[in-house]
């Protein structure tokens, strides 16, 4: 059994008078890709807050490789809906901006973030300005920006949420490919059900506020994953179970 | 094609002036306008020229206060800021008495500053550096105040360090909301040069002139004078707005300047040989062409 890299334990977070994580537990494994679903307002950003240090829970740990780092930035990258992108730093300077936060980037830095953009789909583009590219290009700045600050776990909220469909299945498999490339633990937060299973060896239901996991459900489909997966009979009877989690049997 | 269009838009502004001066002359001819109520552009440059030993060394006097009040208040403005931004206690007493400042009427301080700083270059200058720097702090201030928070959160995430995502982040921010101060400053500034002459009346400066030749109903000096106070403003306005230009490549470019470019570091193991950042780049723009045209000038 692999030792897991990112655990929560019983993570209970209030905000004044409202629960919003009820005794939220996941364990996940090194190299795991693993989706997390659940309603609006489920608690699935607050949960993500909390993994990254930038929410102190108000009981819970989190570990990372065993150690605990509850409430402490620094230990896992970290990607919104949002690309956030610098307006006035080229590509390459928005790939190398954590460094560049931290102690200063190299030029090291910038030949990695130069030889990331090249090879996954940004080659040409590298001394372009954020404003001058498309909205899935900017996504993919962003998640280059999150690679290079070289953290094994990645945290991404709904990374792909405002990209329309077709860029959107783009992003997805160009995603998986990446992952499939470097090996990082990846927790993944989406509305999209079929994002969820697409992605991920896991999918994680968090119920209604308060927010707890509450279901699992393995994918077994095979990787590497084609677009095909996505009609397989597999596909779609996990599809049917997500949705019976989240909805009720009515809306199956 | 792109060039003729460029130079349409450059003209533009030129062809308006000069219709206000076409305007003018017509004017002054058709209605048979008396010289001393409105002399014709004509005898204005002709005054112009006529004074121009004085007016030049009275039209630097006057440029020398302006660009030294401009200057002192965009930074005693921009540090104000910064200083407000870090220490909300510092926000919470300054704030107010900026404000209050200038509700006070310049004319109204200008008699005191005589009487504290002499007749000298530096009340004019203060005068002008008062005027400028009230735009600059509320526009910083904004400005740094709207960082967009997740940017800053993801700093955090990232373990900036303060300092770092200060000079990083929320300066250059600041930047775009500076230069609309500026923009405002730089027509504002003569006003205030102008004032502080007729106020600490010594120096020669255009605002004397202009007094001067009033009083003895030489109209076209005093339209003269006008003119040369106008082209100051005009000339430092675009002076900030090609700054600007130069200091936001980012809004009117879509790649780096060449020279800002890091280019990766020779034996580094980066991608093939051929990968020159700049041809990659009009390759890509070739291939995509959707909006990544060189320079959007």
């Amino acid at each position: 059994m692999t030792p897991a890299k990112l655990v929560a334990e019983r993570i209970i977070h209030r905000f004044g008078d409202t629960l919003a994580l009820q005794d939220a537990s996941l364990e996940i494994p090194a190299g795991e890709f693993v989706s997390i679903v659940g309603p609006s307002g489920s608690g699935k950003s607050t949960l993500f807050n909390v993994l990254s240090g930038l929410l102190e829970p108000t009981s819970g740990r989190v570990l990372i490789d065993g150690t605990e780092v509850t409430g402490e930035t620094g230990h896992v990258g970290y990607m919104l809906q949002k690309d956030l992108l610098v307006p006035w730093r080229t590509v390459v300077g928005n790939v190398v901006l954590g460094a560049a936060l931290t102690r200063g980037a190299t030029d090291r830095d910038e030949a990695e973030a130069r030889e990331l953009a090249e090879r996954y789909g940004l080659a040409g583009f590298q001394d372009h300005y954020p404003h001058a590219l498309s909205g899935g290009m900017r996504q993919r700045v962003a998640l280059m920006r999150t690679l290079a600050v070289h953290t094994d776990v990645l945290l991404l909220d709904e990374p792909f949420g405002a990209l329309d469909s077709q860029t959107r299945l783009e992003m997805q498999q160009w995603l998986l490919e990446v992952w499939d490339e470097l090996d990082r633990t990846v927790l993944f937060v989406t509305h999209d059900v079929d994002e969820a299973i697409f992605l991920a060896d896991r999918v994680l239901v968090m119920s209604p506020r308060p927010g707890r996991i509450a279901a699992e459900v393995d994918v077994s489909i095979p990787r590497p994953r084609r677009l095909e997966a996505l009609t397989s009979p597999a596909f779609t009877a996990l599809k049917r179970r997500l949705l019976d989690l989240l909805y009720g049997q009515g809306a199956a | 094609m792109s060039g003729w269009r460029r130079a349409a838009r450059l003209a533009t502004p030129v062809f308006a002036v000069v219709g206000v001066f076409v305007l003018w002359d017509l004017t002054v001819r058709v209605f048979d306008v008396k010289p001393y109520l409105v002399p014709s552009p004509a005898s204005t440059f002709q005054a112009i020229a006529d004074d121009w030993e004085i007016l030049r060394p009275y039209t630097w006097t006057t440029v020398t206060e302006t660009v030294l009040g401009f200057v002192l208040g965009a930074v005693v403005g921009f540090v104000l800021a910064v200083l407000m931004s870090r220490w909300s206690l510092v926000q919470r007493v300054v704030y107010p008495l900026l404000v209050g400042s200038q509700a006070i009427p310049i004319v109204a301080i200008g008699f005191p500053l005589v009487i504290l700083l002499g007749y000298g270059l530096r009340p004019k200058v203060s005068i002008v550096a008062f005027i400028v720097f009230f735009p600059v702090v509320v526009n910083v201030l904004d400005g740094l105040a709207n960082v967009d928070r997740d940017l800053l959160n993801l700093a955090k995430v990232m373990s900036g360090r303060p300092w770092r995502v200060f000079l990083l982040i929320e300066l250059p921010a600041t930047v775009t909301p500076l230069f609309s101060a500026l923009k405002l400053g730089a027509t504002y500034a003569v006003t205030g040069a102008v004032l502080g002459e007729w106020i600490a009346t010594t120096t020669r400066g255009l605002g004397n002139y202009l007094l001067v030749q009033n009083s003895r109903l030489n109209t076209d000096a005093v339209y003269g004078a006008v003119l040369l106070l106008t082209a100051i403003g005009v000339s430092g306005f675009l002076l900030v707005l090609g700054l600007e230009r130069l200091a936001t490549p980012w809004r009117s470019r879509s790649t780096a300047r060449r020279w800002r470019r890091r280019t990766p570091p020779a034996g580094a193991d980066v991608t093939e040989p051929s990968a020159d950042p700049a041809m990659s780049a009009t390759v890509a723009v070739s291939e995509d062409g959707s909006r990544t045209e060189g320079d959007r000038s």
